[in-house]
């Protein structure tokens, strides 16, 4: 006991030492109960929350086994305290049940009546069940039991949800055994993936996470396949729903014809359909005018690409489809808005993540080098920015002058990489594209021009391409090494993550990417990049600072 | 009374004076009041031991079997005695009356009455002698233990229902019969026990019920109006005398009749042993790391309060408190409950580390002591907050509530000192070491006090504010005694540790020296705390983590230098411009800095704090400010550089803060003045930049000294509180009532051989012995009640006129002896203060010349 390699905080914090021999054993034991929190370098930190206990209890973890892992990888004493808490969050799990009543329907039951009566009593219940049906069950309206089990979550009573998923519409999806775009060669899907597959169809629904140019996509079309249905997919853009149709009709047996596309440009429904965010969530004279594709096919798998995007509308529409088994995406689940909660109450718990450093090491994302150039700036610079309104301060900053020439600077030093500049201010961006001699794609760039753009970026037809904010998800461009970011929006930390990993994919020739941010010293755009940097520092990506006047001894 | 050879009878005065010196000072031990301030003679001892206040406060520390025990003792006294022993066998053992000992209250008739097992046995007997030690009892026989009595007074203070039962009632079916009458097989409870039965024979439905809820206490009961089959029940026994009516409405079950329900026993079983709670059990390794958690924590927190009020010390209410707002903002940087913090900071103030400084305004302030302490070693520093909290008499569970005026208990504030608490502490802490392993509530140890002081049961309240206090700093863990707690405890179990000099004291020569107790508790701490460990992981997102309890150095390196996230049993820290700057301005530089925590760091520091530690200290001081009364500026640098170098302005400390500019600490005017007087022409500037007339620049800037004033701890304000209660040392204690008691002894003897000096009126004949000492007095007046003898009683009459009578004193109680005069066969009450002197009956009394003539107080009147 005295040298373990997890250290357990009174404040429910997990240290875990990572060059410790045992870390690896205690990172699976912790695993299923505690939350990764930060994975730098030496020491991973993981939490216990309520919500992490309580997927652990309905994944059939129970608060001994909880206790005896503390325990046995524990270096120090565990605090007395936490245990009990421990075991106190863990029971509350259970006290109530949704169940399907052969003649009610959806019930709420409890193995606990004071339990009961104390969650009908409150506020936030009223109106989502219906008549009690004795004093511990009360029947529950089915449209509302993702918002009834949010509420109860909330109120510190999760519900075991034993009331089962629809099955759906059967349509057979297979993966393809071989790749077409790889000469058909065999492939398989790697072990995370399958990993993830596992853990998101025994939990039922939930939330994967995995490093931006790990395969998602993959896992989602593992869950097709493994779920055999019609399958909803929901995307954040056009481009986004295109390559998803490529990659499902290249790793599955789906025909392009078995997949729909449904979208500002087109309305068609299919067995398997991608629709976007934005197509949803559009209101017309105050209603919202398609979502009846929701109901359009009794679908038995809904999919939500970049989770952490999931607009508010969504998240309420959302609640009805709690019968469906869904499935999140997401490479970094912050969210500025601290809705995290939310994704996991209504589209399920985390099922699966991963560090990013773990993928790299396993070979399947390119190792990362990150830095941030510190530039220094004229003093007739500083001076406008002394004297600029605050509103004006960080656009000011960002788009100082200076930065141009740092890009220059830097892409000269890349001269055989795909590079990619990525920023905020249109302005600025055609300036640097005027700089660079590059093409530059902006939310007023046509799909059609976008995907030409990002097609001859694959091919190294071009190698110097500037994209604002519009190529931040969803974007896959393979070849892509080195990125520059000189922009972005304040002090987003996925966004920072996102752009990270539009340079992720493993290189042919195992190369390091880049990524730059070039950062105005001493100026907000300084205190917002510290701020953006978090997530990845977080995750091990520690950033060199380097001064722009030292570039050229750098490289 | 039974009647018993007068010769073999001592008073209790007499059984006083017949113990020894060891003895008697044993018996001071146990009760201190007696020897403070110094009695005179062993008679006004022993009138002392027996007064009201000194009863109340000798039974208040009483445990629940010695309560039994006298309880027992007063009730055996007040019956007959039993002549042979039983052959009816009582329901656990047969009774151990020996057979002839003539009516006594014997050793094994108290363990009969108790009802105690063999196993019990001992227990009983050693709470025999410890009230024996404390004179509440007695023997009336010289040879020991063979006919035992209570102190005089004592059955006033056990109120009127000793052991749950009733007044007696002479005329009781079941009263003794006289002693010719007793069968030589059958003590009186069990002829009692069959009388009763006997009587009961015929008794109409619900009676026995009756009598059975009675039984065992309290002997009231309201009698039943509406049900007329309890009515009837209630009637027969009041016509059968098994019950009496006390008034209209309610009726008491007489002693002789309890005693036979209970079988002669006095109680139904011995409380001999505390209870036992079913507590949980913690192992020891558990309790001793969240002791030392704790114990880390108050360090923590007392040192964070130092460094808080060093910076801006609070100010203290008019009453000596300090204010909810401070309170508030103590709490709230320190990250803890409002309780917490007033615990914090009554912790400080105990310890001596801050004080209120009595200036005016005057504010709480950080002792030298205080800073020295900040110096220490861990273990040291949470030695003398433990010391200071053992000795504590603080209250700060009360702090917030309100006193009987309605106004807000304040912490610090003088008025919350009680001088229990410490007494109450170290019986909480010695319950829970009773008890190893096992952690009580609140209410456990309730119940475990309210069996060791049934008279003086502590309020909940403080043992929970107690019992919190021992959480928070460490004496206990998950409830259960520490290593450390044990520490505080002496090794005989007893009081706690207590420091008796302010630490302050031996503070001034430099460090603070540690007394052997505490340099104890400092061991005790050292043996639960983890190691310590020196190293610190830096990673790349400039957090830090000591894996352990970071060593001086490295705590001292990351409270300058980190901000911290998370403690507990490692220490997770983030580096940030703030953190830094602070580090910056305590005086470290970059490379100092870099240096230092490279040290303490296995790998290479990472690039990312390298840089923002070189990048906070090339911003830090870019901007510089300083404050100077007055500036001399030119444009020709040379002449000012004449001026900074020149030795007959040195008293204006000149500095040059930019080529052109020369700042000063003294006022513009003087400055104007010296430069004039050395031929300079200056002009004086406004605060515009314009030239101004000189006159006008006459007023004086009073420059303030800055620093606080040293303060002598010795002196400290009206909240000076520090370890409430003055504590002597047991064996000085000891030593001073081992020379007293000869005094005592001989002062007695002389007063024994020494003519009586009570009155010295010629026209008095010799007078009887007796006493106009009122303490003494009252003691006499205990005798006779006691004894049932008469004394002749000297008062003031309501002129003023001292008047004698012959009496029999009946109840000395709430200041009023109510006494029955033989003479005119009537009762009297008496005034105590109107007392002036208490004689006992000489056999032949003389008629006082003084004494009113138609008072006839006629002596020589038969006694009995």
């Amino acid at each position: 006991m005295a040298d373990g390699p997890l250290i357990v905080q009174s404040d429910k914090t997990l240290l875990l030492e990572v060059d410790h021999p045992r870390s690896g054993d205690a990172r699976r034991a912790i695993a299923p109960f505690a939350e990764l929190e930060r994975a730098p370098e030496h020491v991973h930190t993981y939490r216990l929350t309520p919500l992490g206990l309580w997927n652990a209890r309905a994944a059939g973890h129970d608060a001994e086994q909880v206790v005896n892992v503390l325990l046995e990888y524990s270096r120090y004493p565990v605090p007395h305290a936490l245990l009990v808490d421990v075991a106190e969050t863990m029971a509350r799990y259970g006290r109530l049940q949704l169940v399907a009543h052969p003649t009610h329907g959806l019930v709420l039951q409890a193995t606990d009546k004071a339990v009961l009566a104390e969650v009908l009593k409150s506020k936030r219940t009223a109106g989502l069940v219906g008549d009690r049906l004795g004093d511990d069950s009360v029947v529950v309206h089915p449209s509302e039991r993702g918002h009834l089990k949010q509420v109860l979550l909330k109120l510190g009573w999760p519900a075991e949800d034993l009331a089962g998923y629809v099955d759906g519409e059967k349509h057979p999806i297979d993966l393809s055994p071989t790749d077409p775009a790889h000469e058909d060669k065999p492939w398989a899907m790697r072990p995370y993936q399958q990993q993830a597959v596992e853990g998101f169809w025994h939990g039922g629904s939930g939330v994967v996470v995995l490093p931006c140019g790990a395969g998602k996509t993959i896992v989602g079309a593992g869950a097709m396949a493994k779920s055999g249905t019609t399958t909803l997919i929901l995307v954040t853009n056009t481009v986004s729903a295109r390559q998803w149709r490529d990659e499902l009709v290249r790793r599955t047996t789906l025909t392009e014809d078995e997949i729909g596309e449904y979208s500002g440009a087109r309305k068609e429904i299919k067995p398997v359909t991608i629709a976007t965010y934005q197509v949803l969530t559009t209101k017309r004279k105050g209603v919202y005018t398609h979502l009846e594709l929701l109901d359009a096919r009794d679908w038995g798998l809904v999919v939500y690409d970049e989770v952490h995007l999931l607009p508010a509308p969504i998240f309420r529409m959302t609640a009805d489809l709690q019968a469906r088994r869904r499935l999140g995406l997401t490479a970094t689940l912050v969210r500025e808005d601290g809705r995290e909660d939310e994704v996991f109450s209504l589209i399920g718990p985390k099922r699966y993540d991963a560090p990013w450093k773990d993928i790299e090491a396993q070979g399947y994302i390119a190792p990362a080098d990150c830095v941030e150039v510190r530039l220094t700036l004229s003093d007739r610079d500083r001076m406008a920015y002394a004297t600029a309104e605050p509103e004006d301060k960080y656009r000011l900053a960002a788009t100082a002058a200076g930065k141009n020439r740092v890009v220059e600077q830097i892409a000269a030093a890349h001269p055989d990489d795909q590079v990619l500049v990525i920023g905020q201010y249109l302005d600025q961006l055609e300036e640097l594209g005027d700089h660079l001699d590059a093409p530059v794609i902006t939310g007023a760039t046509t799909v059609r021009e976008r995907q030409r753009l990002f097609e001859a970026f694959r091919s190294g037809e071009i190698s110097r391409l500037v994209v604002s904010k519009v190529a931040n998800f969803s974007i896959d461009l393979p070849e892509a090494s080195v990125a520059i970011q000189v922009s972005g929006s304040f002090g987003s930390r996925q966004e920072e993550a996102q752009r990270l990993g539009r340079i992720m994919r493993p290189k042919q020739d195992g190369r390091t990417a880049h990524f730059y941010a070039v950062v105005s010293r001493d100026t907000v755009d300084q205190d917002f990049a510290a701020h953006r940097q978090r997530f990845l520092a977080e995750q091990g990506y520690a950033y060199r600072i380097v001064d722009a006047e030292d570039l050229g001894v750098v490289q | 009374m039974a009647s018993t050879p007068p010769a073999q009878r001592r008073t209790f005065p007499e059984a006083l004076r017949s113990r020894s010196d060891e003895h008697l000072v044993a018996l001071l031990l146990q009760r201190p009041d007696l020897a403070t301030p110094s009695p005179s003679t062993l008679r006004s001892l022993a009138a002392r031991a027996t007064s009201r206040t000194s009863l109340d406060r000798a039974t208040a520390r009483l445990d629940a079997l010695e309560l039994q025990v006298l309880e027992s003792v007063l009730v055996l006294g007040d019956q007959p005695p039993p002549r042979t022993p039983t052959s009816r066998p009582a329901p656990t053992r047969p009774t151990r009356g020996a057979p002839g000992d003539d009516g006594a209250v014997t050793v094994d008739r108290v363990l009969d009455a108790l009802g105690a097992s063999d196993a019990d046995a001992p227990v009983v007997r050693a709470a025999l002698a410890h009230l024996e030690e404390a004179a509440l009892l007695w023997d009336r026989d010289p040879s020991p233990r063979t006919d035992l009595a209570v102190a005089p007074g004592l059955s006033e203070v056990l109120g009127p229902y000793p052991a749950g039962l009733g007044p007696t009632d002479p005329s009781s079916p079941l009263a003794a019969r006289p002693a010719d009458s007793l069968t030589p097989t059958g003590s009186p409870a069990c002829i009692g026990t069959t009388a009763l039965d006997d009587l009961l024979a015929d008794a109409p439905p619900g009676a026995r019920s009756i009598l059975d809820a009675l039984t065992w206490g309290p002997p009231v009961g309201v009698a039943p109006r509406a049900d007329p089959v309890g009515r009837e029940a209630t009637t027969w026994l009041l016509r059968q005398r098994l019950l009496l009516a006390s008034d209209e409405r309610h009726v008491v079950l007489p002693r002789e009749v309890a005693l036979a329900l209970r079988e002669g026993r006095t109680h139904a079983r011995p409380l001999a042993h505390p209870p036992e709670p079913d507590a949980p059990h913690f192992a020891e390794d558990t309790i001793a790391a969240e002791a030392a958690r704790a114990a880390q924590d108050a360090v923590r927190l007392v040192a964070h309060l130092l460094a808080l009020w060093q910076a801006s010390p609070p100010s203290v209410l008019r009453a000596g408190g300090l204010g909810v707002r401070d309170l508030r903002r103590l709490a709230t940087t320190l990250e803890v409950e409002e309780p917490s913090a007033a615990f914090v900071a009554e912790l400080a103030l105990a310890a001596g580390l801050v004080v209120d400084d009595g200036e005016d305004p005057p504010s709480f302030t950080v002792t030298v002591a205080g800073e020295d302490w900040l110096d220490l070693p861990l273990a040291a520093r949470w030695a003398l907050l433990a010391a200071a909290w053992a000795g504590s008499g603080r209250t700060p569970w009360t702090v917030g509530s309100r006193d009987e005026r309605g106004t807000l208990r304040a912490a610090l504030e003088p008025d919350l000192t009680r001088p229990w608490v410490p007494r109450l502490r170290s019986d909480l802490l010695s319950a829970l070491a009773d008890r190893p392993g096992t952690a009580l509530t609140s209410g456990d140890l309730l119940e475990v006090l309210r069996w060791g002081s049934p008279r003086s049961v502590p309020p909940l309240q403080a043992i929970e504010g107690l019992l919190h206090e021992a959480h928070l700093l460490g004496v206990t863990g998950v409830g259960a005694l520490a290593p450390t707690g044990r520490a505080l405890l002496r090794p005989d179990g007893a009081a706690p540790v207590a420091r008796t000099n302010a630490p302050a004291e031996s503070s001034r020569s430099g460090a603070p020296v540690l007394t052997s107790s505490e340099a104890a508790l400092a061991a005790a701490l050292e043996s639960v705390l983890p190691p310590e460990v020196d190293e610190l992981l830096l990673q790349g997102d400039l957090t830090g983590i000591v894996p352990g309890r970071p060593s001086t150095a490295l705590e001292r390196l990351l409270e300058d230098a980190a901000e911290v996230e998370s403690r507990g049993a490692a220490i997770t820290v983030r580096f940030t411009p703030e953190s830094l700057t602070r580090a910056f301005d305590a005086g470290r530089t970059a490379d100092d800095l870099l240096a230092d925590l490279a040290g303490h760091s296995r790998a290479s520091l990472p690039q990312p704090l390298d840089y923002l530690v070189r990048d906070t200290a090339r911003r830090h001081g870019r901007l510089r400010v300083g404050s100077a009364s007055s500036y001399v500026r030119a444009e020709d640098a040379a002449l000012l550089t004449g001026l900074v170098e020149d030795p007959s302005l040195r008293h204006l400390s000149l500095f040059r803060i930019a080529p052109t500019v020369l700042v000063s600490l003294v006022p513009a005017a003087t400055l104007q003045a010296a430069l004039r007087d050395r031929g300079l022409a200056s002009t004086v500037e406004g605060p515009d930049g314009r030239v101004v007339r000189t006159e006008r620049l006459r007023t004086t800037v009073r420059s303030r000294v800055g620093g606080r004033r040293p303060l002598d701890t010795a002196t400290r304000g009206r909240s000076a509180v520090g370890p409430a209660v003055h504590q002597e040392d047991a064996a000085a204690r000891r030593e001073r009532y081992a020379e007293l008691v000869p005094r005592l002894r001989a002062a007695d003897d002389a007063a024994l051989a020494a003519p009586p000096t009570t009155t010295t009126r010629e026209d008095v004949a010799p007078e009887p012995r007796g006493t106009t000492e009122p303490p003494a007095a009252l003691g006499l007046l205990r005798d006779a009640i006691d004894a049932g003898d008469h004394v002749v009683l000297e008062t003031i009459d309501p002129t003023g006129q001292p008047t004698r009578r012959r009496v029999k004193p009946l109840v000395l109680e709430g200041g009023r002896l109510r006494a029955l005069d033989p003479a005119r066969d009537a009762e009297l009450t008496v005034a105590v203060h109107r007392i002036a002197g208490v004689f006992t009956d000489a056999p032949a009394p003389t008629q006082d010349a003084s004494t009113d003539a138609t008072t006839n107080a006629s002596a020589g009147a038969p006694n009995d």
